[in-house]
């Protein structure tokens, strides 16, 4: 079984070596590669300094679409799982190596690793969200679930894993601007079985977020938008 | 001039002069999509709806009356506002058209990007003997082969 663990990155020079420590301390087993999402700073030298591989885009193109590059990375290497994590920091790597143990024992073909699932509170008090993020979960989270049919609490989260179904698909269609929440409503509407695991997460170790009220605002319409358009998508059947 | 159309509806106003005008703009219109195409500037494949609303243009220079016959088409009693609503459509499909051939273009932007970004980091591991990261280098070797067969 062979696994690979990639991380989009986009400026995160001064929290991605910390990240790529961490995988490999909890994951030893997986090849990591490091999606440069056209970073101005020094993330791809820090991220070859700290051993890793790195696929550049040459330009900027959005988390969507360095989350596609992993995938397709990952399906054409023969992978039989992989993972993703943020570059930030927020994700510590022993939860994600849980992620892989669940798409390795074949007890789902997508895994999220969620921050609000009633058993990641108990578990820890680490992660507090901004107001207009939790507006945002709770309106995803509602019209998601309304959608798919399937209950959801972290939609957004950037914390998952999959194995080679799900590979193919993510390599060909996933929304670049929708990134997180698109990917879950098209994975369910093709008959993949998608899983939540409540995980523990850490508060980001650098950048703030970008999400300022009129943001999130337009953020959330947006999704919505894409989630509407989303229900009238045709039903694939995938070949793989 | 607004009341005066009203009051008359179904009749173009159209002097010889504004007739000239507008067939001279509608030449040098076409003229200046033949240069661009000349130039390489434009692809043809996006030039043919240009040169149909430049023949548009001199189409309703020279016979004034096909306005009046499609604005009785429309149901529409004032000319002027047949053809601004023709031209607003005809704009607006070209704005989605537009869109469309953006949104294309983005996709396969971006897929380059990935395939490059990719194949950089397989030349780089091949490069590297693949030092520190697990897979052997035969298998960097063959990524397509592998991926179709999975």
């Amino acid at each position: 079984m062979r696994s690979l663990v990639f991380i989009p990155a986009w400026n995160e020079e001064d929290a991605l070596p910390g990240v790529i420590a961490d995988v490999r301390k909890a994951i030893p087993g997986a090849d990591l590669l490091v999606v440069d999402d056209g970073s101005a700073d020094a993330t791809a030298e820090r991220a070859r300094e700290a051993g890793a591989l790195v696929a550049s885009l040459p330009f900027n193109q959005g988390l969507g679409a360095a989350l596609q590059t992993g995938y397709l990375y990952a399906l054409r290497g023969g992978y039989d799982v992989c993972a993703h994590l943020d570059a930030d920091g927020q994700h510590p790597a022993e939860e994600v190596a849980r992620l892989l143990a669940e798409v390795t024992a074949d007890r789902a073909d997508l895994v999220i690793g969620s921050r609000y699932h009633a058993g990641a509170v108990a578990g820890s008090g680490d992660y507090r969200p901004t107001f207009s993020r939790r507006i945002g979960t709770s309106v995803f989270r509602f019209f998601l679930t309304l959608a798919t049919r399937q209950r959801f609490t972290d939609t957004t989260s950037g914390m998952r894993a999959a194995n080679r179904r799900v590979m193919a698909l993510f390599s060909r269609h996933y929304s670049p601007d929708f990134a997180e929440i698109e990917s879950l409503q098209l994975a369910v509407r093709q008959g993949l079985r998608v899983e939540e695991l409540p995980v523990r997460m850490l508060e980001r170790a650098g950048g703030s977020s970008f999400l300022t009220p009129l943001r999130s605002a337009f953020f959330i319409f947006k999704g919505l938008v894409v989630l509407l358009v989303g229900q009238f998508r045709p039903r694939h059947v995938e070949t793989e | 001039m607004g009341l005066v159309l009203a009051a008359e509806p179904g009749q173009v106003h159209l002097t010889s002069q504004t007739r000239i005008v507008a067939a001279a703009l509608a030449l040098f219109f076409m003229l200046m999509i033949l240069e661009l195409i000349r130039r390489d500037r434009l692809q043809e494949r996006y030039s043919v709806i240009w040169f149909v609303a430049g023949l548009g243009m001199l189409a309703g220079a020279a016979f004034p009356g096909l306005l009046e016959v499609v604005a009785n088409l429309m149901g529409v009693r004032n000319t002027n506002v047949a053809l601004f609503s023709i031209v607003l459509l005809l704009l607006l499909g070209l704005a989605l058209n537009f869109s469309v051939i953006m949104s294309r273009q983005a996709a396969q932007i971006t897929r380059l990007a990935q395939e490059r970004a990719i194949e950089k980091a397989l030349a780089e591991k091949r490069a590297e003997g693949d030092i520190g990261n697990g897979a052997s280098g035969e298998e960097a070797l063959q990524p397509e082969k592998q991926g179709l067969e999975g």
